[in-house]
C-alpha cells in the first residue's frame, strides 16, 4: 500500500499517531494496529531521510506500537478460561490517545480564544500622578524613604511612557511617504545648486531615522549607476557627495 | 437617579480613567459598598456594552474588569496607528497550558505523560510570560513542582474564570471539528 505523509510538524508522538488514525478514518476504539504501525514507522523514516531529528519520544511510541502488534499476532494465551476475556493489548494505548485528544481539543479552543483577544486593544494606564494633589508638597519633605518612593514613581512613569511609545508607534503608511526615488531626485536637486554636498547636509533635511536610511540607500543607488561619486576619508567620517557628468 | 444607576455611571467613568484592569475590591472601597453589589453592577454594565454592539467592550477576567476595543474593529485601528500585536503562543505551549488549566495543580511529569514529549522549555517560557506559576510541591517522590494558571492566563484568553472552561468529558466538545471549539460558550 502506498501512502504519503505530508510533512507537518507534530507536537509529539501522540500528535502524529492521532493524525494517522484520523487520516485512515479508523475508530480509536478499534485501531488497525499493523496498518498504523507501518505508517507510523514510514513517517519516522521519512523524517530521518530529510535529516530531521526524530526525538527519542517518537521511537518509544514506535516500540510500543510494535509490541502491541506482536501481541495481537500471537494467538490468545492457550485456552483462555470461559469467564476470562483476554485483555486487548491496545487498551492502554487507546486510553492515552483519548486523553491526549481531549487536551488537543482544549488547546484548539484556547487558540481560538487567543485569536479573538489579540484582536482587542487595551489602553495602558496613563500617568495619573499629575492629578494627585497629595503629592505636591510631600516631595519637599526630605525623608529618604519618601525620596526613594518619588524616584521609583519617576522611573515607573518613564517606563509607562516608553511602553506607550513602543506600543503605539507610528503607522507604516505615514512612514513610507518618502521613497528612494524621491530622495534621489532631491539629491540631484542639491547637486545642481552646489557642486559638492555632504551626507550630513542631506540628513538635516530628514525628519526621522527612516528617512535618513532612505537617503542613504538613495545615495548608494546613485553611486552604483555612476551618477555621483562618493568619498569618505575616515571611518565614521563625513561623506562627500559629488555629481558626475552622467 | 437610583443608587444603582449612580454606581454604574461612576464605575464606567472609573474604568475609563483607570485603563488597567480594575478589580472589584478596589472599586468597592471607593463606594464603601459591598464587593458583591459592585461586582453585580460591573456585570450589568458589561452586559449593556455587549447589547449596544459598539466599539468598546468590557472584558472580565477573574475579579477584574477592563475596557477594550471590539475585535471586529482591529483592521481600522491598525490603519490608524500600528499597535504592536502580541505574538500568538505556539501549538505546544497551548497544549501544555490546556493540560495545566484543566488538571492544576499538576507536575511536569504528569503533563509529559499526557503529551508523550518533554516540556521543560515550554514550561519555563510560560512561567516567564506569567501565564503559569509554581503553586507548591507535590508529595510524590522528589517533591516535584506543581504548576497552576495565573490571572494573566485568564486575561490572555479572555476567560472570566476557570469554572467556565468547557467540560472535557462532554461528547459535543470532543466531537467538535477543529476550530469550532471557540464557538462553545465560555
Amino acid at each position: 500500500m502506498s501512502y504519503k505523509v505530508k510533512l507537518e510538524i507534530f507536537e509529539g508522538p501522540f500528535d502524529l499517531l492521532v493524525y494517522l488514525i484520523e487520516r485512515a478514518e479508523m475508530s480509536i476504539y478499534d485501531i488497525r494496529i499493523s496498518e498504523i504501525t507501518e505508517q507510523y514507522l514510514a513517517a519516522i523514516d521519512e523524517y530521518k531521510s530529510m535529516n530531521i531529528d526524530v526525538s527519542t519520544e517518537f521511537l518509544v511510541l514506535a516500540a510500543t506500537l510494535i509490541e502491541i502488534k506482536s501481541k495481537m499476532l500471537l494467538p490468545g494465551s492457550a485456552a483462555p478460561s470461559e469467564e476470562e476475556i483476554p485483555e486487548d493489548p491496545r487498551k492502554e494505548l487507546v486510553q492515552k490517545i483519548l486523553e491526549y485528544k481531549k487536551f488537543k481539543q482544549a488547546a484548539q479552543l484556547l487558540a481560538g480564544r487567543e485569536e479573538t483577544i489579540l484582536d482587542r486593544w487595551y489602553k495602558p494606564q496613563e500617568d495619573l500622578a499629575e492629578y494627585d494633589n497629595d503629592h505636591a508638597f510631600d516631595v519637599l519633605v526630605l525623608d529618604p524613604d519618601r525620596f526613594l518612593a518619588v524616584f521609583r514613581e519617576f522611573l515607573e512613569k518613564r517606563r509607562r511612557l516608553e511602553e506607550i511609545q513602543t506600543r503605539y508607534e507610528r503607522s507604516p503608511r505615514t512612514r513610507q511617504r518618502v521613497g528612494i526615488r524621491d530622495k534621489m531626485r532631491q539629491i540631484r536637486r542639491y547637486l545642481t545648486a552646489k557642486k559638492k554636498i555632504t551626507f550630513g547636509e542631506i540628513m538635516t533635511d530628514c525628519e526621522d531615522r527612516y528617512e535618513v536610511a532612505v537617503a542613504f540607500v538613495a545615495m548608494l543607488e546613485m553611486m552604483r549607476s555612476g551618477r555621483i561619486r562618493v568619498k569618505q576619508k575616515v571611518h565614521f567620517g563625513e561623506i562627500m557627495i559629488e555629481g558626475t557628468d552622467r | 437617579m437610583t443608587e444603582r444607576t449612580k454606581i454604574k455611571s461612576a464605575l464606567e467613568s472609573m474604568l475609563f480613567v483607570w485603563g488597567d484592569p480594575l478589580d472589584v475590591k478596589t472599586a468597592a472601597q471607593v463606594f464603601e459598598a459591598e464587593p458583591g453589589v459592585v461586582a453585580d453592577c460591573l456585570k450589568e454594565l458589561q452586559a449593556e456594552y455587549e447589547e449596544r454592539e459598539g466599539g468598546i467592550l468590557i472584558q472580565r477576567f477573574g475579579d477584574s474588569f477592563q475596557l477594550c476595543t471590539a475585535e471586529e474593529n482591529r483592521s481600522y485601528i491598525e490603519r490608524l496607528c500600528n499597535p504592536v500585536r502580541e505574538k500568538k503562543l505556539s501549538k505546544s505551549a497551548l497544549e501544555v497550558l490546556a493540560i495545566i488549566a484543566y488538571r492544576q495543580p499538576v507536575t511536569r511529569g504528569e503533563i509529559e505523560s499526557i503529551r508523550g514529549v518533554r516540556c521543560s522549555y515550554v514550561l519555563e517560557g510560560l512561567v516567564q510570560k506569567g501565564l503559569i506559576e509554581e503553586t507548591g510541591r507535590s508529595e510524590a517522590v522528589g517533591r516535584p513542582i506543581l504548576y497552576g494558571t495565573t490571572n494573566l492566563f485568564l486575561r490572555h484568553f479572555g476567560i472570566e474564570n476557570l469554572s467556565e472552561l468547557p467540560d472535557l468529558e462532554d461528547e459535543d466538545f470532543l466531537n467538535a471539528a477543529p476550530g469550532e471549539g471557540e464557538q462553545l460558550s465560555i
